[in-house]
């Protein structure tokens, strides 16, 4: 059950070294970090009731509102782990120091967290956009039993994909096939009330939607070496764009990373001027359309993995993609 | 981007129920209009009766992604009306 790579995906994890924030330590000697193992695609507010144990005896009186920081800088909580770590390390850093508090939340910037149920409403909610990007509804979920969605959710806690794929594959979100064709029977076109954006009927192609969550950094020019990159300090300079790629049937078994990137970015990757891949490094494009802004990627990290561009974009799908369905790409570009 | 507000079960209609917001603000500006305007901490928001966003998506995304008949139906009750 599963293919390996996402078998792969599921057992992934980052090592953490959590430290109290020094404001918080009412002890005289303050408590060592604790080290935890986190999944890649669960979420750090779950890790709480394993972390509290090791610093509870430290804590000032007063209620819990965790949050989580990486380097002065605040963590949002719905964004995956792994995504996090992946976005947020440049050069991955084992484990990964990350302090935690449990006062003085920063309202300002991070939506509020209420623990195990917060991060749960997020998910379905994810699950429920993804659904109706590929669907066009949300059908699917809203039947789902409640028993069901209690039992996904327990999957995807527990890190169980066992668990996850039956209830999964009953939801029938899977649109790309084994060999990176569209499954028949995917197409939008009659899902799609009245809006008159796909044109697919009257061209007589075959579309499909899949749902991304880009998460774009932009490294100065002057830097080669990405373990040279300031730490980013505000949400501002992360460009987050949440867009579904959208396939045609034709072009779907041929559609490669690259291509999938470039088609979601369009403002960025103007036509004839693609920066060098990061596979060939600073090769120049021969050509005279060449830009001088031209955009390089510096970097593409998918589930810690950086793939090849060449890689059919099917298969990236089907195998690296968060249990809520979403394709989460981080992107370092120049 | 024109967000059309609607409201749900018991919660109270707004007066003017269309309203035009720039794709560049997040969903929390909707969310922190509506809290404002019937003076209610809790509120559930939903877009197209389904899902609630993330506060942090971009207005222009959800309507580019889940926009109806050039608008974004956004549905609003005092309590969860679709778990």
């Amino acid at each position: 059950l599963g293919t390996e790579a996402q078998q792969f995906v599921w057992q992934g994890a980052i090592p953490l070294q959590i430290h109290l924030h020094e404001s918080e330590v009412t002890t005289l000697t303050p408590p060592p970090p604790a080290l935890i193992l986190a999944p890649r695609i669960g979420y750090l507010p779950l890790l709480v009731p394993q972390i509290k144990p090791y610093f509870s005896s430290s804590l000032p009186p007063g209620a819990d509102t965790v949050w989580f920081e990486y380097k002065g800088f605040p963590l949002k909580w719905y964004i995956p782990t792994g995504v996090l770590f992946d976005l947020l390390c440049a050069e991955p850093e084992r484990p990964w120091n990350l302090i935690i508090h449990f006062r003085g939340y920063p309202g300002n910037i991070l939506t509020s967290c209420e623990g195990e149920d917060s991060v749960k409403w997020s998910f379905i909610n994810a699950l429920k956009e993804a659904a109706y990007i590929i669907t066009g509804n949300c059908k699917n979920i809203m039947n789902m039993s409640q028993s069901d969605q209690a039992e996904l959710w327990r999957a995807v806690l527990n890190g169980q994909i066992d668990a996850y794929l039956p209830l999964s594959s009953k939801l029938k979100l899977e649109i790309i096939g084994d060999d990176s064709s569209l499954k028949s029977g995917s197409s939008i076109t009659k899902s799609r009330q009245g809006n008159g954006e796909i044109d697919s009927s009257a061209t007589g192609k075959t579309a499909c939607r899949i749902p991304v969550r880009l998460y774009i950094r932009t490294i100065d020019e002057g830097i080669e070496d990405l373990e040279d990159a300031p730490a980013v300090e505000s949400w501002d300079e992360i460009c987050y764009i949440n867009r579904p790629m959208e396939i045609y049937q034709e072009e779907g078994e041929r559609l490669t990373l690259l291509g999938a990137i470039k088609a979601l970015l369009p403002e960025t990757f103007a036509q004839g001027g693609s920066g060098s891949n990061e596979e060939s490094g600073d090769s120049p494009n021969a050509g005279a359309e060449l830009l001088p802004e031209a955009t390089e990627i510096k970097l593409i990290r998918i589930q810690g993995i950086e793939p090849l561009m060449e890689i059919p974009f099917g298969w990236v799908v089907n195998n690296l993609r968060n249990p809520e369905h979403y394709l989460h790409i981080c992107l370092y570009l120049k | 981007v024109v967000v059309h507000l609607r409201a749900t079960g018991d919660a109270p209609i707004l007066k003017q129920t269309k309203f035009k917001i720039a794709g560049t603000e997040k969903f929390a500006k909707v969310i922190d209009f509506l809290r404002r305007q019937l003076h209610r901490e809790t509120l559930f928001v939903y877009v197209n009766s389904t899902f609630s966003p993330s506060p942090d998506e971009l207005v222009v995304d959800l309507y580019n992604n889940f926009g109806i008949d050039g608008k974004l139906l956004v549905n609003y009750a005092s309590s969860m009306a679709w778990g």
